[in-house]
């Protein structure tokens, strides 16, 4: 389902240990699949050890380079909140926003090095900048489809839960399938189901 | 449900889209090739290169190995070209530098067997001690240089390459950058190469491969014949493109990368249209006769390049040389240091082409500048269960015993995982340079001052470049006490296996024999984490008058607890009895580790990150800190 689609930005934020290269992974390859000419880019290594991931997937005729514009990402998807906050760079009226509310603290703020933000705080400031800010406990309904682990594959049928990816479904699917072979493929297409059903009603 | 079929680095399936990594692209590339021998040492952002590599050799019914460091990496690859087998070695751009040498005289000889270099350039410092730019070192050394702009590119630059490579009969560069390595894009597969070369060497070819005055000084001018041959080809290369628009004043140049950068820029500034644009994937040698075409035809150009100004004065001296009168512009628009984004070149665009941006940037700053205060600090950092935390924490508790009659230490450190160790509260360095530096720049230390001098290592970087400094320090008798952080991993890069570990049907290099072997007269062994027994030790190593050592050993964290799963073994976190707790604090101030929060004044351990290393229980003065609990 090739569609005439220019340019479709999408970012994806956490920590270290969230799965976030997985979530770029099945996001690519399901665009690939799709018939989309896609790009995308992250940071590895350093960031590995506990720091912030980010990673941006691109779809569409227009795109070139791996790397998505300062003010032009349609999509943000937060798998911790913190970070959305330092992506807001990229971030305009147009953007949709999908924030996981559950918190990793950094060691930095144990140490009294820097200070961590209240929810409120942080859903407020996205949305003096994005038009749509929608929050969701990830965690929990990652539990309910039976592993906290999928905390990152509920973010990812949340995302297209908005209505804003020009992929099936279903193609997202096959490939979280084929990504988790055997019992790990059924909890984390429930979490995908939960993510989906949660914002699709909210949208 | 419908299974998509799997396709991997592997398959057979010429048409097949895949989305891939830059760095599997590149790997990807080396096995459509045929690549018969690969070695490398780990590196970011080159690493997963050689992870594909070594991990489907076998498979594949090729060579490939880790080696002992980019020097020998690169002869080993040389060698087997000379033996007429494709061939190819990875790094990062310091990596080069370590290369360097081999790579000044291979040139002279050329390659027989195909011969790809790959050279991954790291602008912005990702993940660096500097951001060199490699384009300058292939020059100097007159290897031609290949620079995809995009993750189909690379695949299919490693093919020509190679074939490049034999029909030139010269060492290719593919130039990758952070950006298109651990960028991703979707990719056609073609076809595998799958006939193997028998490789020969006969002595008939002595005058070529022996580098020595009488041959070397004839071959360079066979080595400057074999560059001007590919001169003359890159203008019908695939890569190079001109688009000529029609009464267009203005030209653009970009090479690789910045390829992307500057084409959405145009688009986003509304001018793809009135501009002529030629994008550059050979910067060296530059396609001359498009240059040319291009300069001749606008008034002025804007070369879009990260780093140093490569392609530009290229640039400039061709159209200079050809009489072409045009201003050649880069610099002045887009920025020296660090890495390019598409922001920054609509913005050197713009200014350039004096249009206004498409969007107002000073606003997005200004609301970044709002919302950072906000946003918590999350720097990495040394993982829960660390073996350097310790070894650090006891380095620290030695000096102070040190500092009354000694003077303050001086931490001279290395590249590698410990370098997160640098920062507050271990502060475990107060200078270190380059690989192999933690010893050789701790020899000049001693000599230059007197206070104490500690220099560190991790173990891979032991074998990669410390073990010559640690001989000069015995041949030359310096007082300076040389430790090896010994975790039996390339951590940083990906847990790449290195001589300390048992590999390869050898029982794993012990850095403290080899020490003996050098002939340091104090050795000492000991378990970082036993916090009072490696304090001892550094203790003792300091006030040794002579070269000493310490090997610091404990295992990788994360290679531990994959260790320790795979067993079945169950780690039992550890917690803080909250009756008996003093909330001194110690354990978070000391050590930062980040399995150790404080959640509503209270010090609490998350069981989810805590490996059970047992650091703090030992640490803490009130004894609060039990495994399991209570």
């Amino acid at each position: 389902m090739v569609t005439d689609l220019k340019e479709l930005n999408i970012i994806i934020a956490g920590t270290g240990g969230q799965g976030v290269v997985v979530l770029s992974e099945l996001l690519g390859n399901a665009a690939v699949t799709a018939g989309f000419k896609v790009r995308g880019s992250e940071v590895l290594g350093m960031a590995q050890r506990g720091g912030s991931v980010f990673s941006n997937i691109r779809l569409g005729t227009d795109i070139e380079s791996p790397m998505t514009a300062e003010g032009k990402c349609d999509i943000l998807i937060a798998v911790e909140p913190s970070e959305a906050l330092r992506n807001i760079q990229f971030l305009s009226k147009n953007t949709t926003v999908v924030l996981n509310i559950r918190k990793v603290i950094p060691y930095t703020v144990s140490l009294g090095q820097s200070t961590y933000p209240e929810i409120d705080q942080i859903v407020a400031k996205l949305k003096s900048v994005a038009n749509k800010v929608i929050a969701l406990d990830a965690v929990e309904y990652a539990e309910k489809a039976g592993n906290r682990q999928s905390t990152n594959v509920v973010m990812i049928g949340a995302l297209f839960g908005s209505g804003k990816i020009p992929i099936s479904p279903e193609t997202m699917k096959e490939h979280i399938a084929t990504k988790f072979a055997g019992k790990g493929a059924d909890v984390n297409i429930k979490a995908f189901d939960l993510g989906y059903d949660i914002i699709k009603k909210q949208m | 449900m419908v299974v998509s079929e799997k396709l991997t680095l592997t398959s057979d399936a010429p048409g097949k889209s895949m989305f891939m990594l830059g760095n599997e692209a590149i790997a990807r590339g080396a096995i459509e090739a045929g690549v018969q021998v690969y070695a490398a040492y780990p590196g970011t952002p080159s690493s997963e290169i050689s992870e594909n590599l070594v991990n489907l050799s076998k498979q594949m019914g090729f060579y490939a190995e880790w080696s002992v460091n980019e020097q020998v990496a690169f002869e080993l690859a040389f060698g087997a070209s000379m033996a007429n087998v494709r061939a190819m070695t990875s790094m990062k751009h310091v990596g080069l530098n370590v290369a360097h040498d081999p790579l000044m005289s291979a040139t002279y000889m050329g390659a027989r067997g195909g011969f790809v270099m790959v050279n991954a350039d790291d602008p912005g410092q990702w993940s660096s001690q500097n951001e060199q730019d490699n384009r300058v070192i292939a020059e100097q050394a007159y290897i031609p240089i290949l620079e995809p702009s995009s993750a189909q590119e690379a695949k299919d630059m490693v093919v020509d390459g190679f074939n490049w490579s034999e029909e030139f009969g010269q060492i290719f560069m593919l130039r990758s950058v952070t950006r298109l390595s651990h960028g991703r894009g979707d990719v056609t597969l073609g076809p595998i190469k799958k006939e193997k070369r028998k490789g020969d060497f006969a002595p008939a070819n002595r005058e070529r491969f022996i580098c020595m005055p009488a041959w070397s000084r004839k071959n360079r001018y066979v080595m400057i014949e074999r560059l001007n041959k590919i001169k003359a080809a890159v203008d019908g290369m695939v890569y190079n493109k001109l688009k000529l628009v029609k009464g267009a004043k203005v030209g653009v140049i970009a090479s690789g990368i910045s390829y992307g950068y500057a084409l959405e820029s145009l688009r986003w500034l509304g001018m793809e249209d009135k501009v002529s644009f030629l994008k550059v994937g050979t910067p060296y040698p530059l396609p001359e006769k498009l240059v040319k075409e291009l300069c001749s035809s606008v008034s002025k150009v804007i070369v879009v390049e990260e780093l140093e100004p490569f392609v530009e004065n290229h640039v400039a001296l061709i159209c200079q040389r050809a009489d072409i009168r045009v201003k050649v512009y880069g610099k002045e628009f887009i920025p020296l240091v660090g890495e390019l984004s598409t922001r920054k070149v609509v913005e050197g665009i713009a200014k350039f082409l004096d249009v206004k941006s498409p969007i107002d940037f000073g606003a997005i700053d200004k609301t970044l500048a709002e919302t950072n205060p906000m946003v918590p600090m999350r720097p990495p950092t040394l993982c829960p269960g660390c073996p350097h935390r310790g070894s650090f924490y006891a380095i620290n508790i030695a000096a102070r015993k040190t500092k009354k009659d000694l003077g303050e230490r001086v931490l001279n450190g290395d590249i590698g995982c410990y370098s997160l160790g640098a920062y507050a509260p271990l502060f475990s360095y107060d200078a270190s340079c380059c690989m192999g530096g933690g010893f050789g720049v701790a020899n000049g230390l001693a000599k230059g001052q007197s206070n104490p001098v500690i220099g560190h290592l991790g173990d891979s970087t032991f074998f990669h470049s410390g073990i010559p400094a640690l001989i000069n320090a015995v041949f030359n008798n310096i007082k300076v006490t040389l430790v090896v952080l010994d975790n039996s991993a390339t951590s940083m890069t990906g847990f790449q296996p290195n001589p300390a570990a048992p590999t390869n049907g050898q029982p794993g290099l012990k850095a403290e024999e080899i020490a003996k072997a050098c002939g340091v007269k104090h050795i000492e062994v000991v378990d970082c984490f036993d916090i009072k027994a490696t304090a001892e030790a550094m203790e003792r190593a300091v006030r040794f008058n002579g070269p000493s050592v310490v090997v610091a050993r404990g295992l990788c964290a994360i290679l531990d607890t994959r260790n320790k799963r795979q067993a079945g073994k169950k780690v039992i976190p550890y917690s803080i009895d909250q009756d008996t707790c003093t909330k001194c604090k110690i354990c978070v101030n000391q050590l930062a580790c980040p399995a150790i929060l404080i959640e509503n004044e209270t010090v609490v351990i998350d069981a989810a990150q805590c490996v059970a290393c047992g650091l703090c229980a030992a640490i803490c003065p009130s004894k609060s800190i039990l495994q399991g609990g209570k």
